[in-house]
This record gives structure tokens, C-alpha cells and sequence, in this order.
């Protein structure tokens, strides 16, 4: 897959200048968040089963 | 640190009004930047800059509050205990980081979008294109959009630890202001808390 990481214009002598950061991020940065969440909720899960464990 | 019975005020009344204003006004900016991004076309450009220039005077509010009317310290510092991993006082290192990266976050979407102001032009400030060279405009662009990326991230997380069922005592204080100090016993030195650490 080739991601952009940023978003180009050209002036007016035609040479390239940065616009921005690429859109194609706004993904990267949902599914960061949503990959977060889920490694937590996984992270908890196996704690709570260790706790019980030695707890029992 | 007020106290009633078992209970300790986590955040003043005003200090609630602040974050929640905050989380309001934060929503507006982003769906108004980013709807567009993703083909929901709409006149976003009126919204977001009236909504971009009361987040800015509210961030200013909150700072002078922080400054001169609470400890700084309290949420800014990171000492010893926090990296030894011993108990927390008022704030956990998590919530620590949390408020720094969207320290980071606003910061640079007020500056950056302040400055863009004069690039778009608003009734206060007549547009000029030309101020800077395309490279400068291109520049705080970058990092007007990488804020509002880092936006999305934090409040995912945030959002989510919020939520938690065993977190959940931090969100009910931030919107009652109280919080009982059995909640706060896990994870927290209350000693510290009642110092104010």
C-alpha cells in the first residue's frame, strides 16, 4: 500500500510546496485510537483472569 | 481540599463547565473540519472559526484559573512517585499524560489556527494571502492538521477510559465535583490528596 503523508500544491514558479498533512491519515489516526482501546480491553481481560486466579 | 464525610471535591464547579465547554466546542471543530474531508459538504468555514476563537478564549480562562487559582504542579509535574509507580496524589500519570498531549493537541491547533486566520480572512481581519510565502502557509497548515488528527486519537482514548466501569468514578466527579475517597483508595495517596499533591 503507498500511504501519502502529506498533501502538495505548487506555486506559482510550478514548484512543489506542502498544503497540509494527507487525508489519507484521518484513518490512521481512528484505527490508532480504536488499536489503543482494543490492546487495553485485552490487557484487562487477561489481568482480571490472572487476579481471579490468584486470588482462587 | 473540601471534604464531606467521605467525600472529596475533585472539581470546582467552574473547572466542570471548562472541561465540558471544552469537549463541546472541540466536537464542533472537528466535525466541522472533517466532515468535508470525508464528502460532507457544507459553509463549515463561518462555524469553525467562531468556534476555533472561543476555544482560544476559554483555554486562556482556564490557563489564568490554573495559574493563580490552583496548582499547576498538581496536574504538570512529573515526579518521583509517578515513575516509581507508587500512589498517585490528585492525578495518575495516565491522566498526567492525557492532559499534556492535549496540552499539545489545542496548543498548537490555537496558534497555528490563529495565524491561518489572516490566510482565510474573517470580518475582523481582511484576507492576505500573500502575508507569508506558500511554504509558511503549507507549514502551519501541517500542523493545524496533525493537531486535529492527534484530536481524534485523544478522544477515542479518552472517551474510552472515561467510560471504563472501574474509571467511571473519575467521570461521575467530573460531573457531580465530588469523588468518595474509596474510589480514589486503588490508585491514590490520600495523604497526597489531602495535601493538595
Amino acid at each position: 500500500m503507498n500511504m501519502n503523508i502529506l498533501r502538495y500544491g505548487h506555486d506559482s514558479f510550478g514548484e512543489r510546496v506542502v498544503n497540509g498533512a494527507s487525508w489519507e491519515l484521518l484513518p490512521v489516526a481512528f484505527w490508532t485510537g480504536v488499536a489503543v482501546i482494543v490492546a487495553h480491553l485485552v490487557y484487562r481481560a487477561f489481568s482480571r483472569r490472572r487476579a481471579r486466579k490468584g486470588g482462587g | 481540599m473540601a471534604q464531606h464525610n467521605d467525600r472529596i471535591l475533585r472539581h470546582a464547579g467552574i473547572d466542570r463547565l471548562f472541561h465540558w465547554l471544552m469537549a463541546a466546542i472541540m466536537t464542533v471543530l472537528l466535525v466541522t473540519s472533517l466532515l468535508p474531508v470525508i464528502g460532507v459538504h457544507f459553509a463549515w468555514y463561518t462555524i469553525h472559526w467562531v468556534a476555533g476563537l472561543l476555544l482560544t478564549a476559554v483555554i486562556l480562562l482556564h490557563i489564568v484559573r490554573a495559574l493563580f487559582w490552583q496548582r499547576p504542579a498538581t496536574m504538570l509535574t512529573l515526579n518521583g512517585d509517578d515513575l516509581a509507580g507508587r500512589r498517585a496524589g490528585k492525578y495518575t500519570l495516565p491522566q498526567k499524560l492525557m492532559h499534556l498531549a492535549w496540552t499539545v493537541a489545542v496548543l498548537v491547533a490555537i496558534v497555528t489556527g490563529l495565524l491561518l486566520l489572516r490566510k482565510a480572512g474573517v470580518p475582523f481581519l481582511a484576507r492576505d494571502p500573500y502575508a507569508r510565502p506558500l511554504a509558511i502557509w503549507g507549514f502551519l497548515t501541517l500542523l493545524h492538521d496533525l493537531a486535529a488528527l492527534l484530536s481524534v486519537f485523544l478522544i477515542l482514548v479518552h472517551v474510552y477510559f472515561g467510560i471504563l466501569p472501574e474509571k467511571r468514578a473519575y467521570l461521575r466527579a467530573m460531573v457531580r465535583g465530588w469523588i468518595a475517597r474509596g474510589d480514589l483508595k486503588a490508585e491514590h495517596d490520600l495523604e497526597r490528596v489531602d495535601r493538595g499533591d
